[in-house]
């Protein structure tokens, strides 16, 4: 049988055996970098660099690629709505009056600049997309949870999500069920465009909730008899240590992002025209 | 002998409800005893498991009288988590109650949030894996586990707490054979061995007989009897009006007694039972019964060339698997977890893709056809009735197929009345399906099935779950809807419940069919339905010892064919 999983990378390296707060930390700085940078050679810089060391840790390139799959029709249109109309913003960050055009179509002109604008977002996006699967996918679940619980996150959110991560898969292959129950039933999905499919979809929410409801109730029998109490104080049987490594990197990373906020203000490294105008 | 748990006078009324489900119960639970509970649906059993831990009443609330006492502690003046140390509990979905994101966090849950300092943790780990064989597992993701490893792992969740009462509410009743074999034997070596008191919520009389020390019927909220499992078991008639399934040596022995001979006692296991079978060698006649034939007209309905599925993690499910199904035929599809049961039925659906090999129905290449277009032909009935529900009333419930397939509101209507009848839910046609039984839901998807008037009908798993009653309820539709001449495909463990119904076997393993045979042939193949760890019925093992000792094979198959072969008036 099929079963659906939490995908958690197979190779042991470096990133790996990092504490799950040194990789939030990571995450956040840079997260915050992405959203610095207008550049967009600074930022896809960032964003190949992210997608290489997620591809370098282990994360599968097919998990990418899906990910570039999904956002693709975003991603266009965000490219042509910023070269056709984000105009002033661009003329502003240049300090041009006139834009270069790179295509015409009737009387509406699509400029480089807001092209590449346009460009500068899809990193950013990119770069805040894949920076997840790097951290989640790297991190033992159980560390996971030890980890947001020691760095002070009530322990009954952490158990919330943990449940979550578990039963996921549990309500992923539930729905799968009941959409062939319902092309067992006559319904022809395949043949259906996406509004009617969408209807589709939201049918199968009524049984699922009531399902999960039902296992809710399960589950909230069996965390009594299980002496749950949401306690934060309770043992673990994991540890989440912070070690030498962990602090270096925590320090290198909270100054890099000093540096990168410097450099940006100071030389304009990262604006949106550097290296190209 | 020391008393580990005490109900006096308990009754107990839930929230919601004007009617007690626990009525004056009163009940000693001796330490280091194994004590079954037996009872129809709605007696009350898991109440009354629930009050040994405290949850009743404290959890859900509701109005509580007299007293529980277990490990000597008052269940209303202590915290249901103090109760947790003493009181482990193992319910029935193992999916259900496993919590964690592997085998270790799964078993250090509890102890967790008893506080237990982690090294005390780590060396209970390992202990209570080994008590129930899953050494080796810690790292292990739950999902990963067969039903049986899931069971034995929530076991040896509730184990680590060092619990002096394990109960557990019907554990082995979603499992496959060989899960409920395990289950059994660990639940009985943590008995034997460690000590620990069971209270065992279960309909598998053969196992309860085999293994309990006590069992107490309930029934309508009230203890209508308890005693040894001889006590109870062999009261065979008091318990078929209660619609309690007696283990089938208890019941051949009590209807060849039935015949006027005497059996000296009703056995209630297997063991007791064939030691009585010699002397009443004398008494037997065995007649031969014919197997019940199927028809093979010339073309088949469903037709399997070479069939091979191999699913994208590499597990070859099927390989070169050719069957033929014909119009008429009520077929049993069995073999143990992982056989390729599932994966085979989900072909003839158009569900999966073959790797290699090609299904036709009714000579159509299946790979032509559409789920949606093959569901004129083939109706699927899933072990969960509520994932094939997704309407606000059984009538639209019903209809719903039909208005996806474009027929005409007259025929729509026509068609939905005429099922809605045949399955007895025309005055439920307006109540929300959710709204029904359990029984009455599979009965709704039925009949939406129905409705499409398939030529073939299948049944994943139809009983797993259901008490006697219910089972037997599920299994006569089956029987209607083969009588309306429609071709039946069942898919089942509970091969005791199937003598009644089916024809033709299909014995599956390792993705092959080992057998494809009359049921009568099928049932006494004892090593190659062991080699697949299927046990064929008691009463087939029975039959076997008798062609033994009588040196006359007929190949029996229930209780009442094997009595009728016990005649005491040529004497």
């Amino acid at each position: 049988m099929q079963s659906f999983n939490w995908q958690t990378v197979e190779r042991d390296s470096f990133f790996t055996r990092l504490d799950f707060r040194t990789k939030l930390t990571i995450m956040i700085v840079i997260t915050l970098i992405a959203f610095t940078w207008e550049s967009p050679i600074a930022g896809g810089m960032l964003t190949f660099l992210v997608a290489l060391s997620s591809l370098l840790v282990g994360v599968k390139v097919n998990y990418l690629a899906t990910i570039l799959k999904f956002m693709l029709p975003f991603q266009l249109i965000l490219l042509i709505i910023m070269g056709f109309f984000n105009i002033e913003q661009v003329k502003h960050l240049t300090g041009k009056t006139e834009l270069t055009t790179l295509l015409m179509i009737g009387n509406s002109k699509m400029s480089v600049e807001g092209t590449l604008y346009g460009l500068n977002i899809i990193f950013k996006t990119l770069t805040m997309v894949f920076i997840v699967p790097l951290v989640i996918f790297t991190t033992d679940l159980n560390k996971m949870i030890v980890s947001l619980t020691k760095a002070r996150v009530p322990y009954k959110i952490v158990f919330i999500f943990s449940s979550t991560l578990r039963l996921f898969p549990l309500l992923a292959a539930e729905s799968k069920g009941i959409i062939d129950a319902q092309r067992l039933r006559g319904l022809a999905i395949e043949r259906m465009g996406w509004l009617k499919k969408a209807r589709v979809y939201a049918t199968i929410a009524v049984p699922l909730i009531l399902n999960a409801m039902s296992k809710s109730q399960k589950l909230d029998l069996v965390l009594q008899s299980k002496a749950f109490s949401g306690d934060p104080n309770r043992t673990f049987l994991h540890e989440s240590v912070l070690k030498f490594t962990d602090y270096l990197i925590m320090f290198c990373f909270v100054v890099l992002l000093l540096v990168v906020i410097v450099l940006y203000f100071w030389l304009g490294v990262g604006k949106f025209p550097w290296l190209i105008y | 002998m020391e008393i580990i748990a005490q109900l006096d006078k308990v009754s107990y009324l839930y929230p919601s409800s004007s009617d007690l489900v626990l009525k004056n119960i009163s009940l000693e639970i001796r330490k280091g005893e194994f004590l079954g509970i037996i009872g129809p649906t709605g007696a009350g059993k898991t109440t009354l498991c629930l009050t040994l831990n405290g949850i009743v009443p404290q959890f859900y609330g509701g109005r509580f009288f007299g007293y529980a006492t277990v490990a000597g502690l008052d269940t209303l003046s202590y915290p249901v988590s103090t109760f947790a140390r003493y009181v482990g509990a193992v319910f029935e979905d193992p999916e259900n109650q496993l919590l964690a994101t592997s085998v270790e966090n799964e078993i250090a849950f509890t102890l967790e949030n008893l506080k237990v300092p982690r090294e005390e943790i780590i060396a209970r780990i390992p202990r209570v894996l080994a008590a129930v064989r899953l050494e080796g597992m810690e790292k292990k993701q739950p999902s990963e586990l067969s039903g049986g490893q899931k069971q034995r792992l929530a076991i040896a969740a509730a184990l680590a707490v060092q619990p002096a009462l394990l109960i557990l509410d019907e554990p082995t009743s979603q499992l496959d054979p060989v899960g409920s074999k395990e289950v059994f034997a660990t639940i009985k070596e943590l008995n034997r061995s460690l000590g620990i008191t069971i209270v065992m919520v279960s309909h598998a009389a053969e196992e309860m007989a085999e293994n309990a020390d006590r069992i107490a019927i309930l029934r309508e909220g009230m203890i209508e009897k308890i005693g040894t499992p001889a006590e109870i078991y062999s009261q065979v008639e008091y318990l078929e009006q209660n619609a309690l399934r007696p283990p089938q040596v208890a019941q051949t022995f009590a209807l060849i007694a039935r015949e006027r001979i005497s059996t000296g006692k009703i056995p209630v296991t297997l063991k007791e039972g064939l030691a009585l079978l010699e002397p009443l060698k004398s008494y037997y006649r065995p007649s031969s019964l014919e197997s019940t034939s199927y028809s093979s007209p010339t073309s088949p309905l469903i037709s399997v060339k070479n069939l091979s599925h191999t699913y994208l993690s590499g597990t070859k499910a099927l390989e070169n698997v050719s069957l033929d199904i014909h119009s008429g035929e009520y077929l049993l599809i069995i073999g143990q977890n992982g056989a390729g049961k599932s994966t085979l039925v989900k072909h003839f659906l158009n569900l999966l893709s073959s790797t290699k090999g090609q299904v036709f129905i009714e000579g159509r290449p299946i790979e032509n056809l559409s789920v949606s277009d093959l569901s004129r032909s083939i109706g699927y009935v899933a072990q969960n009735p509520d994932n094939q529900i997704f309407n606000i009333t059984v009538e639209k419930e019903v209809s719903f197929a039909l208005t996806n397939l474009g027929y005409p509101v007259k025929v729509v209507e026509e068609r939905t009345s005429e099922s809605l009848a045949a399955m007895g839910l025309l005055e439920s046609r307006h109540l929300h399906p959710l709204s029904l039984s359990k029984g009455d839901r599979a009965r709704v998807v039925i009949a939406a099935i129905l409705a499409m008037e398939p030529k073939i009908i299948v049944f994943d798993e139809p009983t797993t779950g259901q008490d006697y009653q219910g089972a037997k309820a599920i299994l006569e539709v089956t029987r209607q809807l083969h009588q309306m001449g429609k071709t039946i495909i069942v898919i089942t463990h509970h091969l005791y419940l199937m003598p009644e119904y089916a024809q033709r076997v299909i014995i599956m393993g390792q993705g092959t069919i080992l057998l494809d045979a009359p049921i009568r042939s099928a049932y006494h193949e004892i090593d190659l339905l062991s080699k697949t760890y299927l046990t064929p019925p008691q009463a087939v093992l029975i039959s076997e010892d008798l062609a033994k000792l009588s040196g006359h094979r007929s190949d029996l198959l229930t209780p009442n064919e094997i009595a009728s072969c016990f005649n005491y008036a040529i004497f």
